[in-house]
């Protein structure tokens, strides 16, 4: 037994298994409070810290209400229809949230205690870390599915029916808006990623890597559930969708491994665009690292919240019609443009050149993604209300 | 716990998958079983170092076959699942003699001309570069014209795809409303 | 020529707008958080409060006039039983969707508003924590005896009998009524004593016709004899047939 390897695994796991499910508690209480505020409501700000056993309540403006969360859900019932197919009833939550844990070792957090040797385990360093990602992430629709089936009632069937439908098209634009960066970077070592961007040299700022980094995060969206693209789980349409049947313990696992399904990827987004760990002071403090990454993390986070709390839910066509009229042929021309600009820039190295290529790739883009929004909307006829007005 | 014991676990969960997707009736249970073997499969590519096959089949036979499969069930009057569905395999027989038959005649021999290495682990087999790297110098050097071949192929049979699809509902066209 | 997602911006800055502003502006706030609700004492009953509690719970100002919660049931004016509204026809306990109402009959019959005698509930239960608050009782009701309640602060350690509400919990004047949904009530009100009115009015001339109808039947009768005496002194074989079928068309048409 090699007990120093299984440490060091240790060492490199735990924190993973630490950190996100605490950030993911932290996260409820913060989405329901700031979708409330945006409400105009209050949120939750009752639940605090019991003092004693008494009575004598600290509440830190409710931030007692994820722990009292999960301990109703821990003691909930666990109903299963009669019809259900108990096995995979039970499976799925497990099955939709392993993929998710299991892809946060491929994000590039360089935690302080992890050097020398042991940096071999800090992420899995596999070479394919980027497409791992994917193939893994794409193992979530499979259990929405699973539960939609296994619940036996229609509205779960219709629910895991979209997921999949989304699923399967949105992977497209998510991953070919990827492969620029890949592309450019010439590796698809999230590691090897992030050193790429070391120094303010963030892909976001470069024209196609916006555009990339603009339908990577929609694609994010429709990849976790999250608004304008929660079909597969629209309360007001098909009642949670393939949530309907699930309750206590088995929905806290669905919950929980959707929050950490948007970590992971908002982590993706953070290392492919957003510079990885890099940030003010990384050269002279290495452990800042995480910390920057982590804080990008949440920012994503709570850009998401707040287009939750902004847009409406978009119909099932429309919902098609924007992946596949929109994010793919505009996906697929900007990998054409991030080559042409790789190859402008290194054919003459002048500041010129590359300013003239950044401004004319944004053009280019902006003009297609106007062309294509142009040509998707010709064809719809302002609707006319019947018994409106 | 060495590469040994992985193997035979790992070996084991395929070979189990793969029975129960031939035995099992309820046709959504078949296809989780031959997912479950499709895991296997990429956890002993994974085994032999080679990381990236074991992604593609994860990406390609796991994630989109698997899917396929699940959406053509979905659009038959199996959706249920009931095992009442008799599924007629009259030529099972024959099946197996077959796969017995391509075994012997063609994997065996194959297997049988690979040197081996005794008691070789597959760190021994260890290439300088990685595998994913490799992977993609080949493609690009020496296989450049079939891969573009075999991408122009691929996309016109997408196009035709869409085009088939179409057809019928030409008439359709510019009827939705926003 | 717009921005590409401009909308998405603009929303986006509205959102964040009432984000940033609820901090600051208390007015934005559309809940409101109760003061008084000092100590974590709760009511044993749904709906039971101190007084001064259930006051401020039945200011109008804090709800709109336009919420329902749970059914009440109306009385009028003097004590509750005595003027209670429902009959315990049970119509409201068979529509009911969930089958939240449980109703007893009387076994005796009250009389009421000058009103015929009528039964009335024993026993009127409903169970809030199964009412959906569809408001088919109040549709199916004819004697406007069951009507919404906006009163929603029912929280109660007992989730069994605290939220099974009685006949008592649930008895609430016509005067309550109109301080919770003014215009629906102006408006029932008015309802009601059209109906009155025009029940009356129908009375009035069934009563009417009926008198009219008596006296042209006597008169018909009389006229009938007098020419039949007249006949049947002159021909007494012929014509009395169509006199009777006059008469007779006379009484069905009254």
């Amino acid at each position: 037994m090699n007990w120093e390897l299984i440490g060091d695994i240790l060492l490199a796991t735990v924190p993973l298994l630490v950190i996100f499910p605490s950030m993911f508690a932290l996260t409820t209480w913060v989405e329901r409070k700031a979708l409330a505020r945006i409400q105009n409501r209050i949120g939750p700000n009752k639940v605090g810290v019991p003092l004693t056993p008494y009575g004598g309540n600290l509440s830190l403006f409710g931030l007692g209400q994820p722990a009292a969360d999960g301990i109703k859900m821990l003691f909930k019932e666990n109903i299963v229809p009669t019809g259900a197919d108990r096995l995979f009833h039970l499976l799925a939550p497990i099955l939709s949230l392993i993929p998710a844990m299991l892809v946060l070792c491929f994000l590039p957090l360089e935690f302080p205690w992890l050097n020398g040797e042991q940096n071999s385990v800090k992420a899995f360093m596999l070479d394919g870390a980027v497409i791992f990602f994917f193939a893994i992430t794409g193992l979530n629709t499979l259990a929405v599915f699973m539960a939609g089936w296994a619940s036996r009632n229609k509205y779960s069937l219709l629910g895991g029916m979209r997921a999949i439908a989304q699923m399967v098209s949105y992977e497209i634009p998510l991953v070919l808006s990827a492969v620029v960066v890949v592309m450019i970077v010439g590796s698809l070592n999230a590691a090897e990623i992030a050193e790429a961007q070391a120094g303010w040299n963030w892909y976001v700022f470069q024209p196609w890597g916006l555009a990339a980094f603009v339908i990577f995060f929609i694609a994010a969206l429709a990849e976790t559930n999250r608004s304008p693209f929660d079909l597969p789980e629209a309360e007001s349409e098909i009642i949670a969708g393939y949530f309907t049947e699930y309750s206590g313990f088995k929905f806290a696992l669905f919950f929980l491994g959707e929050y950490i399904a948007m970590f992971a990827i908002s982590g993706l987004a953070v290392t492919l665009f957003l510079g990885a760990g890099g940030g003010p002071g990384v050269e002279a403090l290495p452990w800042l690292k995480v910390i920057w990454f982590l804080a990008k993390v949440c920012i994503l986070i709570g850009v998401m919240i707040w287009l939750r709390g902004t847009l409406p839910r978009l119909r099932v066509d429309q919902l098609m019609g924007f992946a596949w009229k929109f994010l793919l042929p505009l996906s697929i021309l900007n990998i054409f443009i991030a080559g042409f600009a790789w190859h402008a820039k290194k054919a003459n190295e002048g500041t010129a050149v590359s300013v003239i290529v950044w401004v004319a790739a944004l053009i280019i883009l902006y003009a297609a993604a106007k062309g294509l929004d142009h040509v998707n909307r010709a064809k719809v006829k302002p609707r006319t209300y019947q018994y409106g007005e | 716990m060495n590469e040994v014991t992985a193997f035979w676990i790992l070996a084991a969960i395929s070979v189990i998958g793969a029975l129960v997707a031939v035995r099992k009736r309820n046709l959504v249970h078949g296809v989780f079983a031959l997912l479950v073997f499709f895991a296997g499969l990429a956890g002993l590519f994974l085994l032999l170092l080679a990381e990236f096959i074991a992604v593609v089949q994860i990406l390609v036979y796991a994630g989109a076959v698997g899917i396929l499969i699940l959406f053509a069930i979905m659009l038959t009057d199996r959706v249920t699942g009931k095992d009442a569905f008799r599924v007629t395999s009259r030529g099972s027989f024959w099946g197996a003699i077959i796969a017995l038959a391509v075994f012997l005649v063609i994997l065996l021999p194959t297997i049988r001309e690979i040197p081996l290495i005794e008691n070789a682990t597959p760190k021994d087999m260890i290439v300088e570069q990685s595998s994913v790297k490799e992977l993609g110098t080949k493609l690009i050097e020496p296989y450049i014209v079939t891969i573009e071949v075999l991408a122009l192929l691929l996309t016109a049979a997408l196009i035709g795809a869409v085009t088939a699809a179409q057809g019928g509902r030409a008439s359709e066209k510019g009827e939705n409303t926003e | 020529m717009s921005l590409l997602g401009g909308g998405i911006f603009k929303g986006m800055a509205v959102t964040l707008r009432n984000f940033v502003g609820s901090y600051f502006d208390k007015e934005r706030l559309t809940t409101k958080e109760y003061a008084w609700r000092t100590d974590d004492k709760l009511p044993e009953r749904a709906g039971d409060y101190p007084k001064e509690e259930a006051e401020q719970l039945s200011d109008t100002t804090t709800v709109t006039h336009y919420s329902r919660n749970f059914p009440m049931l109306l009385h009028d004016e003097g004590e509750p039983m005595d003027t209670v509204r429902c009959v315990a026809c049970q119509i409201c306990e068979r529509e009911c969707p969930p089958q939240c109402i449980y109703i007893e009959k009387s076994k005796d019959k009250m009389e009421r508003g000058g009103n015929k005698a009528q039964f009335y509930p024993a026993t009127f239960d409903i169970d809030v924590s199964v009412c959906m608050s569809c408001q088919i009782c109040v549709e199916v009701c004819p004697f406007d005896a069951i009507v919404m309640n906006s009163q929603f602060e029912l929280s109660t350690p007992d989730r069994f009998g605290g939220l099974l509400l009685r006949r008592d919990d649930l008895l609430k004047s016509n005067d309550y009524y109109h301080k919770i949904h003014p215009e629906e009530a102006a408006a029932r009100d008015k309802r009601i004593a059209d109906e009155k009115a025009a029940k009356e009015a129908k009375k009035k001339a069934a009563e009417e016709a009926k008198k009219k109808a008596a006296e042209a039947k006597a008169k018909a009768e009389a006229e009938a004899k007098a020419k039949e005496e007249a006949e049947s002194a002159e021909k007494p074989a012929e014509a009395p047939a169509p006199t009777h079928t006059d008469a007779k068309k006379e009484d069905n048409g009254e």
